[in-house]
């Protein structure tokens, strides 16, 4: 018994030290609206937003996603596409303070195992679900049963001497679903 | 390039020639190459050396005489060791050595720079002590504070193959044999990121000084950096 214990806990073990050692690095590039893929570009029109609507691409190391970002009804909204035009995701900036207590001991009970000491730096509710789902959200800024929730949190962590900036993703009751490190583009040409 | 970038180009370009044409002051004009190599090294030390020359192309007055001699006047050679100390901080630590008009000049220097990544551009605070010795001259102590912002045409951070706005303002406090003066920098660029690690930029260089007891001196130099990471 206590030799299948410890290979559960090695296995916990190696799985941490992965999505410790994860990296996150993303190319973000500007595009206009008539680089965007049709589809993407009919659901952003059928929102009838009056706000900006900022246009992005991404580049990450193994995917690449097109990106809206707008504000609205004071909240700044960024809703992800696939190449294709197909909706993968809606991300909300929310405040660390509106979260709920138990949501918030969770990921303070995680954050407390990984880092020394941290501060929440941005604070983001992810939306996944079908297209008409996500719609029926932004229109209505109604959460109803099908949509799956997810906190995307930007943390500064502190650990073995070592400050980082880390990206946690939590699922809706504050189980760790991944964490990888932000890497910062060089700055030796604004340092000297 | 955005309105906004374009309005802010105008302004920059726009400042330096409104402060010359005030009163009597003097002038120079030259070209300012560099060439920055930085090395990172373990445990978040890193290098960085610099060759920096100043090509003097033509000094005088301003409504007055000309010089239009071309001259080097110095050349510039500095390494600095720097440690990350934080999330977005470093000090760093170095030594520079000038070559002007065969005299050479020892000038050691200590700094500390805070980068923040703000929703679309960066800034950089640099806060740095220098000491400048040479045989011909009083020691000169400087205390100055410089902010850079960098600003992506595309985008929200400058990436491989693209093109950047980026803007220096420093202020140089100065004290040489008692006597105090204040120089103010503003240096508008236009950077070009090829890699991760290697990014050209060219612009104005625009220096005053000696405008609280002398007559002004200004100073513009057509500046190419060349930042390489090894």
């Amino acid at each position: 018994m206590y030799k299948y214990k410890f290979l559960i806990l090695l296995i916990l073990f190696s799985i941490s030290t992965i999505l410790f050692a994860q990296d996150k690095f993303e190319k973000e590039s500007r595009i206009q609206p008539k680089d965007v893929p049709p589809r993407a570009l009919l659901f952003i029109d059928s929102l009838n937003l009056k706000t900006k609507i900022k246009w992005y691409k991404e580049e990450g190391l193994d995917k690449e996603s097109i990106e809206a970002k707008f504000k609205l009804n004071k909240a700044i909204h960024s809703v992800e596409f696939d190449t294709y035009g197909k909706i993968e995701d809606v991300e909300i900036i929310v405040n660390w303070e509106d979260l709920e207590s138990d949501l918030k001991d969770s990921i303070f009970f995680q954050l407390n195992i990984d880092c020394l000491s941290h501060k929440i730096v941005k604070v983001q509710r992810q939306f996944l679900g079908s297209e008409n789902e996500l719609l029926f959200l932004i229109k209505n800024r109604n959460v109803f049963e099908p949509l799956k929730i997810r906190y995307e949190i930007i943390i500064r962590c502190k650990y073995e001497k070592k400050v980082d900036l880390f990206e946690y993703l939590f699922n809706y009751d504050g189980k760790l679903i991944s964490r990888s490190r932000i890497i910062f583009k060089n700055s030796s040409h604004l340092e000297y | 390039m955005n309105t906004k970038i374009k309005h802010l180009v105008f302004i920059l370009w726009f400042f330096p020639v409104s402060i010359s044409v005030f009163g009597q002051s003097t002038f120079q004009t030259g070209g300012l190459p560099s060439l920055n190599i930085n090395k990172k090294l373990k445990n978040d030390w890193s290098l960085n050396s610099k060759i920096e020359s100043r090509l003097l192309f033509q000094q005088g007055e301003i409504n007055g005489e000309v010089d239009k001699n071309f001259t080097n006047i110095l050349t510039d050679f500095s390494l600095i060791g720097a440690k990350i100390i934080g999330l977005n901080s470093r000090i760093a630590f170095g030594y520079l050595i000038r070559f002007e008009e065969g005299v050479l000049i020892h000038r050691s220097i200590q700094h500390y720079v805070v980068v923040q990544k703000l929703s679309g551009f960066r800034l950089a605070h640099r806060f740095l002590t220098d000491q400048t010795f040479s045989v011909n001259e009083e020691p000169k102590f400087r205390l100055r504070y410089r902010i850079s912002s960098e600003l992506p045409f595309n985008g929200e951070s400058v990436d491989p193959g693209e093109y950047y706005l980026k803007i220096n303002n420093e202020y140089i406090n100065s004290l040489q044999a008692m006597k105090y003066d204040l120089e103010i920098r503003l240096i508008p660029l236009i950077g070009y990121g090829i890699s991760e690690r290697f990014k050209i930029e060219t612009g104005l260089d625009y220096r005053v000084n000696s405008f609280l007891t002398n007559k002004t001196r200004n100073s513009y130099w057509m500046t190419l950096n060349f930042f390489i990471g090894i």
